[in-house]
């Protein structure tokens, strides 16, 4: 099997370690990845923020780019919801929509893999659920299944479902109820030794705040975890 | 009521900057209204009960004019009084007259959202009138002097305390009253203004065509004295509010009980055909009942082809309560009557954009709302349509636009794109501080970790 | 210009407005009755369909109701008696029976202690009395104690059944009481007898109608 890696902007530039993990992880599980080299952003922030043209433009351009590949995958649940939900609202034959993949819906949904490995025995992790991974690809139990299934202990966290406040330009437009909203998600944190999630933004939001605050917990990317889970290596 | 929302920021700032008591006010209330909304869906199909709520409402809205003209026969032929009104102007007017050819001194009012929308208290204060706000929500803030903070508990955003403040200066009840005494106080003294009222006044939930029924849901009993005891009655009725059957009430009346509160319906529901007593041939109830039918806006939102589904709500507030930037704040930020992510929707259509913005842009995009919405408003996807609409027009900042156009044409040259990647982690942390946005990221924020390589670079020396 | 003339030009603007808005628009066909399946189970679904009065009493008593069953009438003349000696005045309803009467000196209805009604129908899916503004509403409203009649008879299923059997009569205003009033407007905290009457019973008549 073949497929695409799309590291997505966040991924290539804050979390390189995480998708080069994502390869790995992929490659384990006897999966041909190759990486599109022309491949940039998928557009997201410009559709969210209400700038058409220009998210149709780079629309046009990832659709292109991932034009010949049989899976397009993503370290990013919110990326993916992008090409899999609103490609079809920009563009007139969105071929890479149903073709897409969140990286943990794809070894789930696609691969059917149930367990990964058991590097993750005895860890105590809580899970972001990213919003557009939850409510546009209704990706819910994939990543738990897979991180529990590696021995991880997956605390109960009565805020995981909800918003961590970064929503792309929001963050920076409504930047004290962006905040606001963090820090709800870390006052209600339980004891846990790290917070995952499948989304760059999400986790730069909150890893950001928690820093600034002097939460010493870390955020770290599915992906990197995913590995773990099944490489042992921490 | 006046639009404020253009300081939506600066208000936000401000409630969760210097009164963090309101946020955890806020927050406490919503999350008790989610709880017991989720709690009153556990049992039933909600998405089958949505879908057939949204069909009733589209096609009583797809069959507006037909539909009121319905309404207004059966309750002319009941005797009630039928007026219209495009403007909060005309409101203004029609009550005007009925206040001057009655004599009216005092009204008594049960919550109506539409009267906030269209200032009637300011009004009637002016035309001599002295209101008394009697749901105890709103008539907490009217003595506090502010507006509702949502559309179901006016006063979430005050705690215990800060109603014993007001009713230990107003009504002389002691400082550390119980709210069993305070309710008490209020009850005493509107109680009087029940008894002693010539006109009362309400909004309406549901207006049936087929039988002009008025339905109005609530839990104090405020509503039902209000309709029932003074000698006129004037109901607020927007031209949205329309179902086409009296078969259609008993599930509306559910389903909105049970999304704003989780309740199986209001303590008390009122569904007024007409008018009561004399000259109608019952012992007691008003002699008069008017009906204000009110477009306000709604006309126009109508016949928008992109954002008409806003007219389906049923004010039940589920969108607010579940909205995680509602509730760092309660409605006061928003600057306008209709506050959280329905707000974000219906000011714009209603008043315009311009003089609502930015309320589309007050929402993370995480699409709750959407879940929870009992006739699936596409809240989110019209929220994006007023945020096309706001760039479109140029309301938005020069900033967004030349930061967002810079993304654009970097990301169509792919090997620009590289490159600013990786050019972005050598610059020194103290410049992009003052980059704009990352300006405001960085406020709150520490900024993201720029250093070592990007994935192109380890991509390019091979992943082992 | 007068608010008559005010509002005939309003309707005609906003008719023609709502007309032309909809002049394009695809219609929407009316979905029908909610069917049957899309009506909750639990506690008012399946055991609500073979004992309405047992859900209907649930409903009301976890609103905060209360409610007593009465096998006939000559238990309910007895369980009145009982009841009513906590009150010193009563405010009756018009059309409910003597028989049903507390022997309590009357009083207005904003002076009484008790209010007494007999409702028209019952809902054992929201736990709702229906009452008719026919009886006068101010013996419904104003005592702080609220005394409704209601026979086992009455007591539908749905809240559908029992605002259809009301259809054809409509009086003035319809209303349903689903508990006491309450508010928690003070801080959040639930208060009773906020303006309507803070204590409802539903005495429930089983015998067959006289």
């Amino acid at each position: 099997m073949r497929v695409s890696l799309f590291v997505t902007c966040l991924g290539d530039r804050f979390f390189a370690d995480a998708a080069a993990d994502a390869v790995r992880l992929l490659r384990s599980l006897d999966v041909d990845v190759d990486f599109p080299k022309n491949q940039t952003c998928c557009g997201q922030p410009a559709w969210n923020a209400g700038h058409i043209p220009q998210a149709r433009e780079m629309a046009a351009h990832t659709a292109a780019v991932f034009a010949d590949s049989d899976y397009v995958v993503l370290p990013s649940g919110s990326c993916a919801a992008m090409l899999r939900c609103t490609y079809p609202r920009l563009l007139e034959a969105p071929v890479v929509a149903e073709r897409s993949y969140e990286l943990a819906e794809f070894l789930v949904d696609v691969l059917e893999i149930t367990e990964l490995g058991s590097g993750l025995e005895g860890r105590r992790l809580a899970y972001h659920h990213g919003c557009h991974a939850l409510r546009e690809l209704e990706v819910e139990e994939q990543p738990v299944r897979l991180l529990e299934s590696a021995g991880a202990k997956i605390v109960p966290w009565e805020m995981d479902q909800e918003c961590c406040g970064f929503g792309g330009l929001f963050a920076v437009k409504a930047p004290e109820v962006s905040i606001a909203m963090a820090d709800r998600k870390l006052d209600t944190l339980p004891d846990v030794e790290t917070v995952v999630s499948a989304d760059g933004g999400c986790l730069l939001q909150l890893e950001g705040r928690a820093r600034r605050r002097g939460v010493p917990i870390p955020f770290r990317p599915l992906a990197s975890l995913l590995w773990e889970a099944r490489s042992g290596r921490a | 009521m006046d639009v404020h929302s253009r300081d939506y920021r600066a208000r936000a700032r401000q409630i969760i900057e210097e009164t963090p008591e309101v946020r955890e006010a806020v927050n406490a209330a919503t999350q008790t209204f989610v709880d017991n909304r989720q709690k009153a869906f556990a049992d039933l199909d909600g998405t089958a009960l949505s879908r057939w709520a949204e069909r009733v409402k589209s096609h009583a809205l797809s069959h507006l004019a037909d539909y009121l003209e319905e309404a207004e026969a059966r309750l002319v032929e009941r005797g009630a009084h039928v007026h219209w009104a495009e403007t909060a102007s005309d409101v203004h007017q029609i009550f005007e007259c009925i206040v001057r050819e009655q004599g009216v001194k005092k009204a008594v009012k049960a919550k109506s959202m539409l009267s906030e929308e269209i200032g009637l208290n300011p009004f009637l204060e002016s035309c001599g009138v002295e209101v008394f706000e009697t749901d105890l929500g709103e008539y907490i803030i009217q003595l506090l002097g502010e507006p509702p903070s949502h559309i179901v508990g006016p006063s979430i955003h005050k705690s215990l305390d800060d109603t014993r403040v007001i009713f230990h200066e107003r009504l002389g009840t002691p400082r550390d009253a119980s709210p069993e005494r305070l309710a008490e106080a209020a009850r005493d003294l509107l109680r009087d203004a029940f008894l002693t009222a010539d006109l009362g006044i309400s909004g309406g939930n549901f207006l049936v065509a087929e039988t002009g029924s008025i339905a109005l849901i609530e839990n104090e009993g405020n509503i039902r004295l209000s309709t029932s005891v003074p000698r006129i009655h004037i109901a607020l009725v927007g031209i949205e509010k329309v179902l086409p059957k009296w078969a259609d009430l008993p599930t509306f009346l559910q389903v909105t009980a049970k999304s704003a509160t989780g309740q199986p319906v209001g303590c008390f529901v009122s569904m007024i055909q007409g008018p009561g007593g004399s000259p109608g041939d019952e012992p007691d109830g008003p002699e008069e009942l008017h009906v204000v039918l009110v477009d306000n806006g709604r006309s126009r939102l109508l016949a928008d082809p992109e954002a008409w589904e806003a007219l389906r709500c049923v004010r039940c507030g589920a969108c607010l309560n579940i909205c995680p930037v509602y509730r760092q704040t309660g409605g006061h930020a928003y600057g306008y009557v209709y506050s959280g992510p329905i707000g974000g929707i219906l000011g714009p259509g209603l008043v315009g954009l311009e003089e609502t913005l930015p309320l589309p842009f007050a929402s993370s995009a995480c699409g709750a709302c959407a879940d929870v919405c009992p006739v699936r408003i596409p809240i989110p996807d019209l929220l994006h349509v007023w945020r096309q609409r706001a760039v479109e027009r140029g309301l938005t900042s020069d900033v967004e636009r030349s930061v967002l156009g810079l993304l654009t044409s970097t990301a169509t040259r792919p090997r620009l794109f590289g490159w600013a990647e990786k050019a972005a982690g050598l610059l020194p942390a103290p410049v992009l501080r003052h980059l704009p946005m990352l300006r405001e990221w960085s406020a709150g924020r520490e900024p993201p970790r720029l250093e070592g390589p990007t994935f192109r670079e380890l991509w390019d020396e091979g992943i082992e | 210009m007068s608010d008559e003339r005010v509002s005939k030009r309003a309707r005609a603007r906003i008719l023609g407005r709502v007309r032309e808005a909809n002049q394009e628009r695809e219609p929407v066909e009316h979905p029908g009755t909610l069917p049957d399946a899309l009506e909750p189970p639990g506690p008012f679904g399946d055991a609500g369909r073979s004992d309405p009065v047992g859900a209907f009493e649930d409903r009301l008593r976890a609103a905060g109701g209360e409610v007593v069953r009465l096998a006939d009438e000559a238990a309910a003349r007895k369980w009145l008696e009982e009841f009513a000696r906590e009150f010193e005045s009563v405010s009756v309803g018009v059309g409910v029976p003597d028989t049903l009467q507390p022997a309590l000196p009357k009083a207005q209805p904003s002076e009484a202690a008790l209010g007494v009604s007999v409702a028209v129908g019952a809902s054992a899916q929201t736990g709702s009395l229906v009452l008719s503004s026919k009886e006068g509403r101010r013996s419904q409203l104003l005592p702080p104690v609220h005394l409704i009649w209601v026979r086992a008879g009455d007591v539908h299923t749905t809240l559908g059944d029992a605002l259809q059997a009301c259809r054809e009569d409509l009086p003035a205003t319809l209303a349903l009481h689903s508990g006491p009033s309450k508010s928690a407007d003070i801080g959040q905290i639930l208060v009773t007898g906020v303006h309507g009457p803070g204590r409802i019973i539903a005495a429930v008549l089983l015998g067959p109608r006289p």
